[in-house]
Parts: structure tokens; sequence; C-alpha cells
């Protein structure tokens, strides 16, 4: 009883991975494939359509029922996956099952040429001869010359010819479809294992965490560190370039740094660093000032970041205290207006070590706040430099190298599918019905036919061409019918 | 011998009728562009340059139809030798494109189309000399001129091109989809052929002219609005760019009584698949006369919506359901809208061509067979280049969005187009589809790259923003 619920089970098994590789299969597969993927670029997709665009495009009914089919974000619904899986399975099913029989047909090539098979191939023809050995040495010379390196068989009661190209491309679909399992295999993995992420930096500033899609934060087991960041334009003011330094510290130590720019990111551990976005953060980076002493002396430059204080001369320092990107006052008040850098000022306060005393300087002087006047310097705006951030977007895909080899092998495979071309040649002496010995010649090829055909046709115009010189120079009787057709 | 009496009944003037009507249409169209010419002023340029291109690829044209019509040996060759200056123009054109901009011409939809018609001329002139199949300029030609007026209507300014589309992998992926996809549109124009060649019957092409203008207009009658407009999008003649109200949402302006014109037009070019299928139902023979003489109807109504809607487009302002102000619109607008009307017209013609002198035809093509191989040969180029094209533009979007696949709507449609062919290759070589199914596949594969091309450009949103 055991034993036949088996068998039945392996019966239906076997019938399942049967139809599977049925090419109806994979064809209902693909339409299948093709209508649900134009499906999914015509129904707007989540998550890169947000919720408030969802629900102003569709219906609250229309978009339950979107969202309960698993419309609204086809690429990542599992039934889309397991309808790839299926047409996985199915590529491997199909393979499977061709495979031993082209591998017969590729290690056990047929050689020799019995009758039925001399009579069944569509291209051969027949040319009387004289002399057996002669025909065939000149047939192997012109094979040999078109390429075919020509192999002698040797059975009990015949002697014959087999010459081939390109024999492999026999086995190149299956080269194909095992690429395309690569490029899945890849794809498999790193949805999976793959990840995306986001990380916002300033200058000179580091991070050892991204945030990932879903909004949590993922240790990267090393830091990043933004060395600087910039945006170069064309004369017209479109952007040409952004740009960012990065430095990765591993462990604390520095062990790569590379600028990028867009299409060109950093590559860490697997981890991609990829210029997205770029942008003022409203905060002052430096300021740079001149700063004229009272009594004379000569000017000098001064580079100050926020609440840095510079030494003037042994005797006076200077502290930025303040920056407001875009001030306005009222009512008797500073405020900040916004974090424009529209209208700048800044508060300095210079100090006197020697009488200890401070003042406020504000540049641009301010009245009822700056006590300009009495500062021993005064100071001039040369150059503002704001801080920039630098939106990177991270990615981890491992999977990838697989698809790349995928690429490649498919590129190679369908170059060998398509443009190499099995031609396989016999010739054999043969005698036809009425006793006269003949040279049979056949050939064939598994795609192209046509332009073989031409092939065929001038590989025996010239083995004719060739019996004629030959039988001219060695015999005496001149032949005088060499229409073999 | 029905087929012949009605061939008959028409004398050769109707031929002449032909000549004349394509004559006229290129005429407006040159006029078109030389209005373009005149506002440039400077003499060597791309745009004068495509401005020749055009008048010979025009020439060939009209001499590949007018071979079409009356078999005349001598006009295959001076329509090659037409298309040969067409090229060389078109070459300079492209160089100076390339020379102008430092980059190669892919960047934008001008510069595609571009790289595409001068592709298109190339294969032309290989079928032609290579395969044999001369009356493939029949086809080829008017897809060529179609492409370089709507590129005298789109911008031409040099653009830099902005940080992501500043790659190598760019330009092979650029490339490779050019070469592609004209390997594809000569697949098309070849299955075509084989259809006529293998007797396929003139009523089908008389319903599948039909289809083709009804799908035209249904895309076209999308852009209804209510009291009969029709909605373009805004075009800002100074930054010579489209309008936009909000990132990524353009702003869309109604053009009045426009809308009432093409549902006019969508009923004539309906009309003569409603007559044919009333025809197969009943078998009256008068209906198939009636049809045809609609579909010469259809042209002429064709032709005036398209001067309706250049007229209008090119000139006056118009106000929007979203914004208010008056707003103006351009021909580069709408290079969808355009191209569809203008292809409609051409298809009509070539069902006409077809109609009055198919035993001609038939006698220049090459044999069905022969057809029939060339079709798959073609396909054998096109799908290692669609291949190489989809893994070019994963490499691409791999350095530069960090992701070599994202489902975005282009990248989607290039791999249905992928299966499409992939589907064709399969059933030909393990269940030994020739022929008609083949043929009718090959057709499929081109509409769905026309979609890809196109379609997913203006109809669907995503990150191939650019092109």
């Amino acid at each position: 009883m055991a034993a036949t619920a088996h068998s039945a089970l392996w019966k239906t098994v076997r019938k399942f991975w049967q139809s599977l590789g049925a090419i109806k299969t994979g064809v209902v597969l693909l339409i299948l494939v093709v209508i649900i993927s134009a499906a999914g670029t015509v129904i707007l997709q989540r998550p890169a359509t947000d919720a408030d665009e969802m629900q102003r495009a569709y219906s609250p009914q229309v978009l339950r029922l979107l969202d309960g089919a698993g419309l609204t974000d086809v690429f990542h619904a599992r039934w889309f996956v397991l309808l790839l899986s299926l047409v996985s399975l199915s590529i491997i099913a199909a393979s499977l099952q061709r495979f031993p029989n082209s591998w017969r047909f590729f290690s056990r090539p047929y050689k020799s040429t019995d009758e039925s098979f001399r009579n069944a191939l569509p291209n051969h023809v027949l040319i009387p001869i004289k002399d057996e050995e002669q025909a065939l040495s000149i047939t192997e010379r012109v094979f040999q010359k078109a390429g075919f390196r020509a192999e002698h068989i040797v059975r009990e009661s015949s002697f014959s010819l087999f010459g081939e190209r390109h024999r492999f491309s026999e086995l190149a679909v299956y080269i194909v479809h095992a690429s395309l399992l690569l490029i899945f295999l890849g794809g498999i993995v790193d949805a999976l294992y793959g990840w995306r992420g986001f990380v916002t930096l300033n200058r000179g500033q580091q991070s050892s965490q991204v945030e990932a899609q879903n909004g949590s934060k993922r240790n990267l087991g090393f830091a990043v560190r933004c060395d600087g960041a910039g945006q170069e334009n064309y004369a017209d003011g479109t952007p040409k370039r952004w740009w960012s330094d990065l430095v990765v510290l591993d462990n604390g130590r520095e062990t790569l740094r590379k600028q990028i720019v867009v299409n060109d990111p950093l590559v860490y551990r697997g981890i991609r660093f990829y210029q997205a976005s770029y942008g003022s953060t409203g905060k002052l980076d430096k300021l740079v000032l001149i700063a004229t002493p009272r009594d004379g002396s000569a000017p000098k430059d001064v580079a100050i970041a926020l609440n840095e204080t510079v030494p003037l001369d042994p005797d006076t320092t200077v502290r930025l205290a303040e920056f407001i990107p875009d001030y306005v006052v009222r009512d008797g008040q500073i405020y900040a207006r916004s974090s424009d850098l529209e209208n700048p000022a800044a508060r300095l306060v210079v100090e006197s070590r020697k009488s200890n005393h401070a003042v406020d300087f504000w540049l641009p002087s301010i009245p009822g706040f700056e006590q300009n006047a009495s500062s021993p310097y005064t100071f001039e705006g040369k150059d503002l430099q704001m801080a920039y951030f630098t939106g990177l977007e991270v990615s981890h895909e491992p999977g990838q190298w697989s698809v790349w080899a995928g690429v490649l092998v498919m590129g190679l495979g369908l170059a060998v599918v398509f443009y190499f071309v099995h031609i396989r040649v016999w010739a054999a002496p043969v005698r036809d019905a009425r006793g006269q010995l003949m040279l049979w010649i056949g050939g064939t090829a598994n795609k192209n036919k046509d332009v073989f055909e031409q092939r065929f046709r001038e590989l025996v115009e010239q083995i004719k061409t060739e019996l004629k010189v030959s039988s001219k120079a060695g015999a005496e009787t001149p032949v005088t019918s060499l229409a073999g057709k | 011998m029905a087929r012949l009496a009605r061939a008959e009944q028409h004398p050769a003037a109707t031929g002449t009728t032909l000549v004349v009507m394509v004559g006229l249409g290129v005429a407006f169209l040159l006029f078109m562009a030389f209005l373009n010419v005149i506002k440039s002023g400077n003499l060597l340029n791309d745009s004068n340059l495509l401005y020749a291109a055009l008048i010979f690829y025009s020439g060939a044209g009209t001499l590949y139809l007018g071979f079409g019509v009356t078999g005349i040996p001598s006009y295959v060759r001076f329509a090659s030798l037409a298309t040969w200056a067409g090229l060389i123009a078109n070459t300079g054109a492209v160089a100076h494109r390339w020379y102008e901009s430092g980059h190669p011409p892919f960047a934008s939809i001008y510069e595609m189309l571009l790289s595409f018609v001068w592709t298109l001329a190339v294969l032309t002139l290989i079928a032609e000399k290579k395969f044999g199949v001369k009356v493939i300029g029949t086809v080829t030609m008017p897809v060529a001129i179609v492409g370089v007026v709507l590129m005298q209507l789109l911008r031409t300014e040099v653009h830099p091109l902005v940080p992501a589309l500043q790659s190598t992998w760019l330009h092979v992926h650029v490339t490779l989809a050019m070469l592609a996809y004209a390997a594809c549109a000569l697949s098309f124009a070849l299955a075509m052929m084989f259809l006529i060649k293998d007797k396929m019957k003139t009523e089908t092409f008389l319903a599948a002219t039909s289809l083709f203008g009804i799908g035209t207009y249904l895309g076209v009658l999308t852009r209804f609005e209510k009291w009969g407009g029709l909605s373009v999008i805004a075009w800002d003649p100074e930054r010579k760019s489209e309008m936009f109200i909000a990132k990524g949402a353009r702003l869309f302006i109604v053009i009045p009584d426009l809308g009432w014109l093409m549902l006019l037009v969508l009923a004539a070019v309906a009309a003569p698949l409603a007559l044919y299928l009333v025809w197969r139902k009943t078998g009256k023979e008068n209906l198939i006369d009636i049809a045809n003489r609609a579909v010469f109807v259809s042209i002429l109504l064709q032709v005036l919506a398209l001067v309706f809607f250049l007229l209008r487009a090119r000139d006056g302002r118009y106000g929007s359901l979203d914004a208010d102000g008056l707003f103006s619109t351009s021909l580069a607008a709408s290079p969808f809208i355009l191209s569809g009307l203008v292809g409609g017209i051409f298809v009509s013609l070539l069902y006409l061509l077809l109609l009055w002198r198919r035993q001609d035809l038939e006698r220049m093509l090459p044999s069905a067979e022969e057809l029939d191989r060339i079709t798959y040969k073609t396909i054998a180029i096109a799908f290692p280049l669609l291949t190489l094209m989809i893994a070019a533009g994963a490499y691409w979007a791999n350095r530069t969005w960090g992701s070599y696949w994202s489902w975005d709507p282009k990248e989607t449609w290039a791999a249905i187009t992928w299966l499409v062919y992939a589907g064709y290759l399969h059933m030909r070589v393990t269940r030994g589809w020739r022929g008609r199914r083949a043929a009718y596949f090959a057709i499929l594969g081109f509409a769905v790259v026309m979609f890809t091309f196109f379609g997913v450009t203006y109809l669907l949103p995503g990150l191939h923003a650019y092109a």
C-alpha cells in the first residue's frame, strides 16, 4: 500500500516536473510576468508615490482593493517573487529535461554515414568519380581549406570523411539559461541580504551609522568622515558637478580616502557610498575678516569660526560670539528671520587682556547694540564661507556580482547562439543503383540554413573543379560528365 | 481576380495623385522647417544640416513611394542616391552636435532622434544593398522624415549635461538602445512586407490601418477636456522648456474646440473598421469599396486635424484649469501628439499605396521565405543589442543610484520588450513558428518598443525624466 502511494506521489511529482519544463508553461508564465509588470507601471506604486498622492489618485474603495491585491507594490509582493521563482524553476526544468539529449548529440556526434541517413539529409549531392582514394583526399583538402578539420571514419566495410565547426554552439542555449539563473540568483540574494540607507554629513563630521529605508539605524562597523563637499556650475548656472571628499576610518585608523562624484561611488567592504544630495546647512563655516588696528599699524586677515577665539596681538583677542544668516531688528531686539543666507550679521567680542575689557563689535553695525567705536580694532567682512552638507546614498548589494557575471555570460552565450553555427559535413564513396562509383557529399547547419546552403554549393563546386583538374592531369581519358545532381 | 479588376479600374492617374499628395505634404513640412531656419539665422549648424537631410530624405521617400507605385527601377537608384546624400547631411548634423556639446548626441530626445534617424538610414541602405529589399525605403523613409520633422520642432539648444548623465556607460547604453530600436524598426518593416507578400488580405490591412488610427486618436483624446478642449503642456518660450506647477507636475493648458475636431477624426478613422466588421458579417463587397473611400476621407480629415493643431499650438495663449492666467504652448511640448498625427497620415497613405499598387509591390519584393528569414536575422541582431542595452543601463544605474534594477516604468518596459522578443525566438526555435505567426510577433515586438520609447516617457512617471 505504502509503495503504491509512494509511486503515485512520485508520479505526480514527475508529471509536475514535466509540465513545468514544457514550453507552454514557460510561455504562460512569461505572459503573466509581462501583464503583471505592465500593470505595475500603470498603477501608482508605493513607496515611490507617497500616501497622500495615492489617496488623491484613487477612491478609497479602489485603493483598498489595490492594496489588498498587492497591486500597489507589485514588484515587492510575495506572489510576484513567487511567480519569478516559478519562472526560474521552469527554466531549470526545461533545461534539465532537454540537456541529456543535447549532451548526447554533443559528446557523441554522428560521424559515419549509413544509407538512410544519406537519403534523409536535405543537403547532399552525388558526384561520379573514378578513384575513391584520390576523390577523398581531394575532398579532405577542400574541407581543410574551408575550415573543417576532416576526420577519417573507418568502419569494417567503409571509409568516409567527417568534418565540423563550432560544435559547442549546440550547448550555448544552456549557457544563456544558466546566465539568466545567475542574474535571478543575484536578485534574490540582494532582496534577502541587501539594504539601502542614507547618511548626511557636514564638513568634518563623521558617522558610523546610516539610516535604513525603514527608518531604523544600521551600524556600518566603520566610520565615514566628510572632509569637504562642493558644487561646480556651468556658465549658465546649472549644476555641473557635485563632489565629496570622503575618508573611511576603520578602528580609528584612516584606511581609504576618495573624492566621490555622481556616477563614481566609494566602495568599502562591499558597501557603496553615492553622492545623492548637497546643500547648505544655514550654518557658518568660516568668516574671513580684515582687522584694522586703530593705532595705524597694518591691517591683517583673520579667519574665524563660530565661538572661536583668535589673538590679534599679544594683548587683544577676538571671538565670534554670534552669527545670524538673516537678521532683522524689531522692537529693540535682533531676530533671525530665516536660516537662508539673506542678510547676515555677526557679533564679535573684542577683548583686551591688559584692561580686561570686552566690547561687542557688530558687523554690519547695528545702532543700539554695537560698541564698535570703543573697539581697538575695526573689522570688515572679506569672505563668508557657509557650511554645506553632503547627502550620501548607501547601499549594500552582495548579489550584484552574480548579476554582472550573469550578464557577461549571457552576452557570450547569445553571441554563440546567434553567430556561431554548428556546421557538419560528410563525404563517402558509394555505389549508386547502377553500380557506378560516386562520391556522396552531405552537410547540415543548425541555423542560418540559407547561408549554409549557399556555402555548401560553393564547397561542392570546388570539389568538382579540383576533381576535374586532377583527372585531367592524371588520367588519359577526360571526364565528360560531371553533372552530379 | 477581383482585386486585379479593382486595380485595373483605377487608371494610372491615381498613382500620380498619390505622388502629388505626398509631394504637397512634404512641401508643407518643408515650409514648417524653413521657418525655423530663417529664425536661427546662421548657415552651417546642425539644424541647417538637418534641414538638408530632410530635403534629401523626403526626396528619397517620394522616390521610394514612386518606385512602389510604378516599379520603374531607376527611381530606386535615385532614391538610394538621395538617401546617401541625406545620410551625409545627417552625419554632419550628428558630428556638429557632438562637437558643439562635447558629448555624444544622446542626452535629450532631440539628440536621440538625431541618432535614431541616422541609424535607420544606414540600416535602410544595408537592407537594400545587402539583402535586396528595395522597397524597404517606402516604410523606413517616412519614419525618418517624421523623425527629422519632429527634431525641427523640438528644442535644439545645447544643454550642458546634468551630473547624472556624465557617464560613459550612459553613452554605451543609449547607443545600444538606438541600434537595437532601429533593428526592431527594420524587422517590423520586413514583417509587414512579409504579410504583403504572403497574400494577407488587403481588407485585413484596412482593418489594421483603421485600428492604428483609432489607437492614435484615442491616445490623443486622453487629453480631452470638458467643453471639447484638448489639453497640452504649457511651454515657456524664454527658457525653452515645459512649464511645471510643482516638481514633476507639468502645467496643462486647454486649447478650446480642438478636442471636438479630434473626436470627429476619430470617428472618421474608425469608420473603415466598422464597415470592415459589417462586411465580415454580411459579406457585401461594396462595403469594402465604401470603407476604402472612407480611408481617403479620413486622410483629408487627419491632415485638417494636423494643420489645426500646428496652427493653434504655434500661436495664441490659452487658459489652464490648474492655474490663473494665459500661457502659450509649442509643438515641442507635444511631440507625442504630433508624431501620432503625422504617423497616422503616413500609415493611411501606405494603405492607399497597397490598395492601388499591390501587384507591383509584390512583384518587387523578395520571396516570402526570404523576407521571413531576413526578419528573423534582424531580430537576431536586435535581441543581443537589447540585452546589452539593458545591461549597460543597469550598470549605469548602479553607479548613479546605487541599484541596478529599481522597477521604474522604463526599466520594466525594456524588460517586457526583451521578454516579447525572447518569446519570438523561443517559438521560432522550439515550436518552428514561421511565416504569419512569426510576423505578428515581430510587429507586436516593435509596438512594445515604440511604447517603451515614446509612451513610457510621456504617459508613465519615472526616473528616466531626461529622455
